[in-house]
């Protein structure tokens, strides 16, 4: 936008300047402090943020890898933290998928179809997401002990539990994907149908590709959220092997031992695949899909 | 090609509270170019969409080729459909956006070029296939969306209002294509538009429908060949409708009724001969007059004979080639509009007598139906 400015824009733009570097400044502090832990001999929380002697016995200890210390001692590691980042990848993946696939189903009968108690079933669906899930551990307890007496890979201590318990969290991708869907012209699918198309291939080949930089947002969205979610996970995983990464290094904090430094790269462990996942999807959130559809 | 039948076509919504059309009977033959026309609201683009498949039928009988379709989806009822606003699919390209609906039929590949390249040759598309939509301009799209349903060779071309989007250039230019095609593909048409050159000029027969009035029976006001409509519009709002400047109404009463000829008088006094069969009619009934801006004849004109009508003038158009004067009368309802072919200034506010031909005349009961013309101009 060319718009014409006053002349004092330059102070107000070094103002915002400032005022961005201190707020990142805010941001990265906690996460240097991670990084720097990680890489501090022996298990302090505090100490410069360049570490003095670095050693990798952090990451050895994460990663699985035998480490020998100075004095010749071998310590093996502890905890299998490679097959927790790899069941937190698994659940996040299933779930991301499985709520990408409902959601988009959902939104697109809420954007499109007409039926009876529509508006009802939106908004009572909207007030039920507004009780925290954690409100429902118990009952998510009792009822995959249940299942699990009946149908085994459902029961406690399975990842298909976890992955259906996050599966109710979906209404606020509904809405998100809902009002997206509202904004691509009907007659797209109108014409789509003209030429022969049925509902579904109508939304498949035509609303489903207009609709992916909001598909990547609510598949970073529900990824994020599922990949650092402690509480559900940790009452229905209980085995070492299962647990998540989010769970898992909990087991690094002892009442009596807490070990910051294995802790801390376990947590950068974590901040990984998410990385990943934005990266990836980066190339999808683009604008001006519709663009030269329908004359506006 | 296809012969569509439309027989006592309603649709209502809210559970037959609120109707939009109602009472529709039409047929329309194999090869026939047909347009709906009428103002904003009058259901004609409800219609398209319920012969498509879009819109579902209250009550009443669609029939495509004698079968009957209500019921249909609109993926199986072979038909092309060119919207308004294109509709183009915006992540494919214009090739894409033409083999689409044969791809879905999984048709042969060879079959499939042969179509696209023989319509994008029909359509001057050939430069621009690999383009996106959104890299073409407003013609260019337009003829993308026709080459889109023409590939899929329908039975029956729908077209909503698809060049009110364009530029009054490239509208003529867009419509003498249309024709152009219609004579080639020979593929029953139905147009819709609220613009009566289109309609006048592309179509065979012209539907005139109207915004649905409290207790009326029907708002299919009247079909015809588009001149039949011009010269023997079958009620005033046909008559105000087709025609551009409107038609002048007058209130009036009649004097004495005839079957050639009959003596009328303007409540203001002036007494008229018009050319309309009032067999039916009764001295005293109270009749509207209408004539057309373009039949009447300036004052000093001879040809007048003994029909005149004067106003004072409110303002005048001058468009070179002919004016238009706004004459202000008791009688009419709107300003009186009469064309007349010189450019001359003329005072604001001074009387004009205008000559109303007999033949020209147009003449409706309080219902507002016509009476018959009996000297209306031959036209075939």
């Amino acid at each position: 936008m060319a718009m014409v400015q006053p002349r004092n824009l330059q102070y107000r733009v070094w103002a915002a300047r400032i005022v961005m570097i201190a707020l990142l400044c805010l941001i990265m502090f906690p996460f240097l402090m991670i990084i720097s832990v990680s890489f501090r001999t022996g298990n302090f929380a505090t100490g410069s943020l360049i570490p003095d002697n670095p050693s990798l016995e952090h990451w050895a200890m994460v990663l699985g890898i035998p480490y020998e210390t100075a004095d010749g001692n071998i310590i093996q590691p502890t905890f299998p933290v490679l097959t927790w980042l790899w069941n937190s990848i698994k659940v996040s993946l299933t779930t991301s998928a499985l709520i990408l696939m409902l959601s988009t189903t959902g939104a697109y009968a809420f954007a499109r179809l007409r039926f009876r108690l529509k508006n009802h079933l939106l908004t009572s669906m909207m007030i039920l997401q507004m009780f925290p899930a954690v409100l429902a551990l118990v009952a998510f307890h009792a009822f995959f002990n249940k299942l699990g007496g009946v149908v085994p890979w459902l029961g406690l201590n399975t990842h298909s539990a976890l992955v259906m318990s996050y599966l109710g969290g979906i209404t606020m991708h509904i809405w998100l994907i809902k009002g997206y869907f509202e904004s691509i012209d009907v007659a797209l699918e109108e014409s789509a149908y003209i030429d022969g198309a049925t509902p579904w291939q109508a939304f498949r080949h035509i609303l489903l590709p207009l609709s992916v930089p909001i598909l990547a947002v609510v598949f970073v969205l529900s990824f994020i959220g599922v990949i650092g979610e402690y509480p559900i996970a940790s009452v229905l995983l209980q085995g070492v092997d299962k647990l998540t990464l989010a769970v898992g290094v909990k087991q690094f904090l002892y009442a009596q031992n807490y070990l910051w430094g294995d802790f801390a790269a376990a947590a950068i462990l974590t901040g990984m695949p998410i990385t990943l996942v934005f990266l990836m999807a980066q190339r999808y959130l683009v604008n001006g899909l519709t663009a030269g559809g329908v004359k506006g | 090609m296809a012969e569509v039948k439309l027989t006592e076509l309603d649709k209502s919504y809210d559970n037959g509270k609120s109707f939009v059309l109602k009472n529709i009977n039409l047929h329309i033959n194999d090869g026939e170019f047909i347009a709906f026309v009428g103002p904003s609201g009058c259901g004609k683009s409800t219609l398209l969409r319920m012969i498509c498949g879009l819109e579902d039928i209250t009550s009443g009988l669609l029939e495509l080729d004698g079968e009957r379709s209500n019921d249909m989806p609109p993926n199986e009822r072979s038909v092309g459909m060119v919207f308004q606003s294109y509709a183009l699919y915006p992540h494919m390209t214009v090739r894409e956006n033409m083999e689409f609906g044969l791809k879905l039929a999984k048709a042969d590949k060879a079959e499939i070029n042969r179509r696209v390249d023989q319509a994008a040759k029909m359509l001057q598309l050939e430069k621009l296939m690999e383009r996106k939509p959104k890299a073409l301009s407003g013609g260019q799209r337009q003829r993308v969306a026709i080459g889109r349903s023409i590939v899929q060779e329908p039975r029956l071309f729908l077209f909503d209002e698809p060049l009110s989007n364009l530029d009054v250039a490239l509208r003529v230019q867009m419509r003498q294509e249309l024709a152009f095609l219609h004579t080639r593909l020979k593929t029953t048409a139905i147009y819709v538009t609220h613009d009566q050159v289109e309609a006048m000029t592309l179509a065979d027969r012209i539907v005139v429908l109207s915004p649905l009035a409290e207790g009326a029976q029907t708002n299919l006001e009247q079909v015809g060949a588009p001149l039949e409509l011009y010269h023997n519009p079958c009620n005033l709002f046909v008559a105000s409708f087709i025609g551009s400047p409107k038609m002048n109404f007058f209130r009036a009463t009649i004097v004495a009724s005839g079957a050639s000829e009959t003596r009328i008088k303007l409540e203001c006094g002036t007494e008229l001969t018009v050319c309309n069969d009032t067999r039916y009619a009764n001295p005293g009934d109270k009749v509207t007059l209408g004539i057309r801006p373009q039949d009447v004849l300036p004052q000093d004109s001879n040809i007048g004979g003994k029909n005149w009508i004067t106003g004072s003038i409110e303002t005048i158009e001058r468009l070179g080639n002919e004016s238009f004067v706004y004459l202000k009368h008791p009688d009419s309802h709107e300003a009186f509009i009469a064309r007349i072919e010189d450019s001359m200034r003329r005072e604001r506010g001074s009387e004009f007598r205008v000559g109303v031909p007999a033949q020209n005349c147009h003449l409706f009961d309080a219902h507002g139906k016509a009476f018959k013309r009996t000297q209306s101009p031959k036209f075939d």
